[in-house]
């Protein structure tokens, strides 16, 4: 294992006394108030995430046709200014990564899993894509809430939804991970000293990974290593959406079969109403269908246990049959998103 | 001058309020033949937010070590451990709807269970010690 990293951001951290975990190969802040807390001052109003332990390579436009053939969705016709959502496929159609990717003029910015980083700089110099790793020479802040917006009004320009900008030392996009608006913010080392005082003097509340995980989960949005996998089509996974991509790329062969035939393992959102938390790993049935738990958490909002089930086929039921710790728990899937 | 029994005071106190703490994290307290049971704040704190508690039920009896509650945090889920063969004569109903108190209050309002001692064990750690423990 390398060297544990720190983010640039560790000392305010540790100033605001998070409680830290080992995340990606990064120690980042788990909590710092708790979870829930966290939880609602996203919901409610606003909160930040230090996500610098995110991969961040900036590539030149030149290669746009060749990271295409690597991803299932649409990167030649998106427009500048656009920022995308995407999946790197392999062979089988399966996830190596799932990733967001910001697009200006003269370049691409792509956002990578921590837990990923290296596998995707290594296949994109197998690839002979040729990249710019910014990770360690910058800091990601995510400031997210219903009221975040307003606030970063006084900080930035404001691009639409899913769209990117960047101005002075700022390279941003309104982007997320959590359900709510705000902005996913980029910015050198050595300039961090204007946004974090942004961030006090707003009263901006830092929030850890803990409360990002029920924040996306609560929000219907997937976990890499969790409901996408190199053994998890973005098909399985429900990410159909995502497939705009028209042309041949890695494992689009195999992807289009799965959605022809419909032969293929299923991911449904499920919630529980008794009093238990259905974790990653568990076991369930959906009548003789099997299947595990890929996450699973307590939702603040909802105030019940829900979570994602990978089914090994399409269930002719609802209702599921939770394994949990020797006891048999009754749970539904669910077939809109959890928060409407 | 006020006159103050120490000796007397310290004896009172040590009755009615000295916790026991065992490895696995809770605590107990002695009064006559009647434990009540709950988990440390160092035990509350690793947990993080508590969501839910399944409690035993009143007459439900338990060897020394026996799963009793059983605590979903949204980090990760906990049992707590009978710290001495009992039956349970009350449990704490009101963390049902605000289990969180166990994370406010894990020594006080927060405690779990009462429990009719069966075979007395008081074997567990005093604070100094369990303090040591853990860190």
């Amino acid at each position: 294992m390398p060297n544990i990293k720190y983010s640039p951001l560790h000392s305010l951290h540790v100033k605001n006394k998070a409680k830290f975990i080992e995340f990606g190969g990064w120690t980042m802040p788990f909590s710092y108030k708790g979870t829930i807390k966290e939880h609602q001052f996203v919901r409610q109003n606003h909160g930040y995430f230090d996500v610098s332990h995110m991969g961040r390579l900036l590539i030149n436009k030149d290669y746009l046709q060749k990271i295409s053939s690597l991803i299932c969705s649409d990167l030649i016709e998106l427009k500048s200014g656009k920022a995308l959502y995407s999946i790197f496929t392999n062979e089988k159609g399966s996830a190596l990564d799932d990733v967001i990717f910001w697009k200006y003029d003269d370049y691409i910015l792509l956002i990578c899993n921590a837990a990923n980083t290296d596998k995707i700089t290594n296949y994109l110099q197998t690839e002979e894509i040729i990249f710019e790793d910014l990770t360690e020479k910058t800091a990601l802040v995510a400031v997210q809430g219903p009221e975040a917006i307003s606030n970063l009004k006084a900080l930035l320009p404001i691009p639409d939804s899913f769209s990117c900008l960047s101005k002075d030392m700022y390279t941003y996009a309104r982007t997320g991970y959590t359900g709510e608006d705000g902005l996913e913010i980029m910015v050198n080392v050595e300039d961090l000293d204007d946004l974090i005082s942004f961030l006090l003097q707003n009263e901006i509340e830092p929030c850890g990974l803990g409360a990002r995980d029920t924040l996306r989960l609560e929000a219907s949005l997937p976990l890499y290593g969790f409901e996408l996998t190199e053994d998890i089509s973005p098909v399985e996974a429900g990410l159909k959406w995502t497939l705009s991509n028209k042309n041949k790329y890695r494992g689009s062969d195999v992807i289009n079969e799965q959605i022809r035939t419909g032969h293929h393992k299923v991911l449904k959102k499920f919630s529980i109403d008794s009093r238990n938390i259905a974790r990653t790993g568990t076991k369930v049935k959906a009548g003789n269908i099997n299947g595990i738990v890929t996450s699973g958490n307590f939702s603040p909002i909802l105030q019940k246990s829900i979570g994602f089930v990978l089914l090994e086929s399409q269930p002719d039921t609802d209702l599921l049959e939770f394994e949990i710790r020797g006891k048999f728990i009754e749970g539904n899937i669910l077939k809109k998103r959890f928060l409407s | 001058m006020l006159m103050v029994d120490f000796q007397q005071l310290n004896l009172d106190r040590r009755k009615m309020t000295e916790k026991k703490y065992l490895e696995t994290h809770e605590w107990y307290s002695l009064t006559d033949n009647t434990i009540t049971i709950g988990i440390s704040d160092y035990a509350q704190g690793e947990l993080g937010d508590i969501v839910f508690v399944t409690m035993p039920e009143v007459g439900q009896e338990f060897s020394k070590g026996d799963s009793m509650v059983e605590v979903e945090a949204t980090k990760t889920v906990a049992e707590a451990y009978a710290p001495m063969d009992c039956v349970v004569v009350e449990i704490n109903s009101t963390l049902d709807s605000e289990p969180e108190i166990i994370n406010s209050d894990p020594c006080g309002e927060g405690w779990m269970v009462k429990a009719e001692v069966k075979n007395l064990d008081d074997s567990g750690m005093l604070y100094q010690e369990y303090e040591n423990f853990i860190s």
